[in-house]
């Protein structure tokens, strides 16, 4: 655990020596409330009816899914992105040189892009609430767990565009479909009730349906974890039979990498 | 606890490094023809039946052309490559099966500038290694401090690393490695990137404050003849991916190199010089290079070294020309390479 921090340190110190930068990451976020704020205003006796059960504002649910998206963008691309990262300035080759674990190599270079973008995911709904955003503040602490299960729900798939990203030097198509099924299909905009005939049923098998399910009804609609226990139970089977899976492609990205001799290769 | 495998005398091995029949090939890059017709993989191979053994407290050389071999086999011992064939140990521990354990003796310099976090200063690199090596706290902190201090860059310690010369970026490296205190260090062409007085002191630095008050096995990839000779108590010369030559730096310049010699006469006369090439008492002679009273220096390959020397120099009085000297060479590094290698290739 101390490696993994002392990893996630270095990329906070690194991406903190960027000042502009990281004020500009979080006064764009503030800004982009605004027209949503009115975007959401305007829809929101079409999408009262349909929203229902999942708090009654459409701003709010909005938000949750915007914020949600975020996360899973971050977490579908920060492993990989890091492994990219810190093979072309080189210092991967120097942190493989160490004794520290793969996973903990894994987590560290990717753990400071994830927790950055549920930090911003916390300022953004901040700025909501500031707009007017519904939102149970008293279930924030609840919400934490749901949040920490989507992040797990997308490792697996991370890992495995990392294991192409070590074997092959590409993300390959995996990240960018997940969420752009994630984006349509999972309840971001709309519920995906209202998603027509059989492409509903796609819905079913991405886990950001589920998650962003379980954070409305408990941050929005204020109902306890129990009402959401079929979600979670879904997030948890479905992060433990991929999870497996893909540890065993990045063991074998690894050990194809090191017969090559790519592993830290440009 | 990591413990260490004994030698049969029961003294611990930590630092040794023993490679036995190391073999490695790469997969030939293919082009799209290659690939849409089928074309079956090629390989290149980097590595052939590489035996040697460096001995603990050494400052091995590893010399060769580019493309010999030497980062192949420094990646290999450094667990980033997998031998095709072969075994490769770092204290008695096997780079394949016990890759963990072998990294916490054995640490590569990486030369590359860029394997620096340059937005960090240059303690929170040394912080960041000195976690991934399981030290922390004081115990750390004081580390830190003192390698800084060894490097000469404690004045600099929180500056960004980008705000560094070439030079001090090359110490932070050795730095940050010896952090981990490892037994083995790996060098690869460690001052590639510094100006000539940079890198003797930087030699000095290696030598006196790495070597051999660290204790560490040494292992160094290099083309630079003077680091080399500087530094080495011997060396492996690699061609091809395969070890032609083993030993003491003094002992192949010798083997290879014994018969060159160099001749101060005067007159220049490049026809009794021709004379001798006929009678093949001398071969491979240099023109003649003027040194002063009127002397001038030639090199030549004496047929029976020191043996031969005393017939040339008769032949030379013979024929009217003075002999000052008959001093045997000191080879470069270039003449050192080509000399092996064509006595290789001669043997192959």
């Amino acid at each position: 655990m101390h490696k993994v921090w002392a990893l996630i340190r270095a990329s906070w110190l690194a991406a903190s020596s960027y000042k502009l930068g990281l004020v500009f990451s979080f006064g764009s976020l503030v800004v982009s409330v605004v027209p949503l704020y009115f975007v959401a205003g305007a829809l929101q006796s079409t999408m009262a009816n349909v929203i229902q059960g999942q708090g009654d504002q459409y701003f709010a649910f909005l938000v949750v899914g915007l914020i949600s998206l975020n996360v899973v963008s971050s977490t579908l691309y920060a492993l990989p992105g890091g492994l990219q990262n810190a093979t072309s300035t080189g210092t991967l080759e120097a942190l493989l040189a160490t004794p520290t674990s793969v996973t903990a190599l894994l987590v560290g270079l990717s753990g400071y892009e994830v927790l950055f973008s549920i930090v911003r995911g916390g300022v953004m709904l901040m700025a909501a609430a500031a707009f007017g955003a519904h939102v149970q503040w008293a279930q924030l602490g609840t919400s934490v767990p749901i949040v920490a299960l989507v992040v797990l729900a997308h490792v697996p798939i991370a890992i495995i565009t990392a294991a192409m990203v070590l074997a092959f030097r590409t993300r390959g198509p995996l990240p960018q479909l997940v969420l752009m099924a994630s984006t349509f299909l999972g309840g971001v905009y709309y519920p995906t009730t209202v998603i027509p005939g059989w492409i509903e049923s796609i819905s079913a098998f991405i886990p950001l349906t589920y998650g962003l399910t379980a954070l409305r009804t408990v941050l929005l609609e204020g109902r306890p974890i129990s009402s959401v226990w079929r979600e979670v139970s879904i997030l948890i089977v479905f992060t433990a039979a991929s999870l497996g899976l893909s540890a065993m492609a990045f063991r074998a990205a690894l050990r194809y990498a090191r017969r090559a001799g790519n592993l830290a290769q440009y | 606890m990591t413990s260490i495998p004994l030698t049969a005398h029961g003294a611990p091995r930590a630092n040794t490094v023993v490679l036995e029949h190391l073999t490695k090939s790469f997969t030939k890059h293919r082009s799209w023809r290659s690939v849409l017709t089928g074309k079956a993989r090629e390989f290149v191979p980097a590595l052939t039946d590489v035996s040697c053994e460096v001995r603990a407290g050494e400052f091995f050389g590893l010399l060769g052309e580019n493309g010999a071999g030497k980062t192949t086999l420094f990646k290999v011992l450094a667990t980033l490559v997998t031998p095709d064939a072969g075994a490769a140990t770092v204290g008695g521990f096997d780079v394949g099966r016990s890759p963990q354990r072998v990294r916490e003796i054995l640490a590569p310099v990486i030369a590359d500038e860029r394997s620096l976090y340059w937005r960090l200063s240059g303690r929170e690199n040394m912080r960041l290694f000195a976690a991934l090596h399981s030290s922390r706290g004081a115990e750390a902190a004081r580390r830190i401090d003192e390698l800084l201090t060894l490097v000469n860059l404690v004045e600099a310690a929180d500056r960004p690393v980008s705000a560094y010369s070439s030079g001090m970026k090359q110490r932070l490296l050795v730095a940050r490695t010896l952090i981990a205190r490892p037994s083995v260090l790996l060098l690869d062409e460690p001052t590639r990137s510094l100006d000539p007085i940079s890198a003797r002191a930087f030699r000095r630095f290696l030598r006196e404050d790495v070597a051999v008050a660290q204790g560490c096995t040494v292992l160094l990839a290099t083309h630079n003849a003077d680091e080399a000779f500087e530094l080495c108590d011997r060396v492996g010369i690699l061609h091809r991916g395969q070890l032609v030559a083993v030993g003491q730096t003094s002992e192949i310049a010798r083997e290879v190199g014994e018969n060159r010699f160099a001749l101060w006469v005067r007159p220049a006369d490049q026809s009794a010089i021709d004379a001798l090439v006929a009678r093949g008492v001398i071969r491979d002679t240099t023109a003649f290079v003027d040194e002063p009273g009127g002397w001038s220096r030639v090199e030549c390959d004496l047929r029976d070294g020191l043996e031969g020397a005393a017939e040339a120099v008769a032949f030379l009085a013979h024929a009217g020309v003075s002999v000052a000297r008959c001093e045997p060479v000191q080879l470069s590094l270039a003449d050192l390479l080509e000399r092996v290698l064509a006595r290789h290739a001669a043997h192959a």
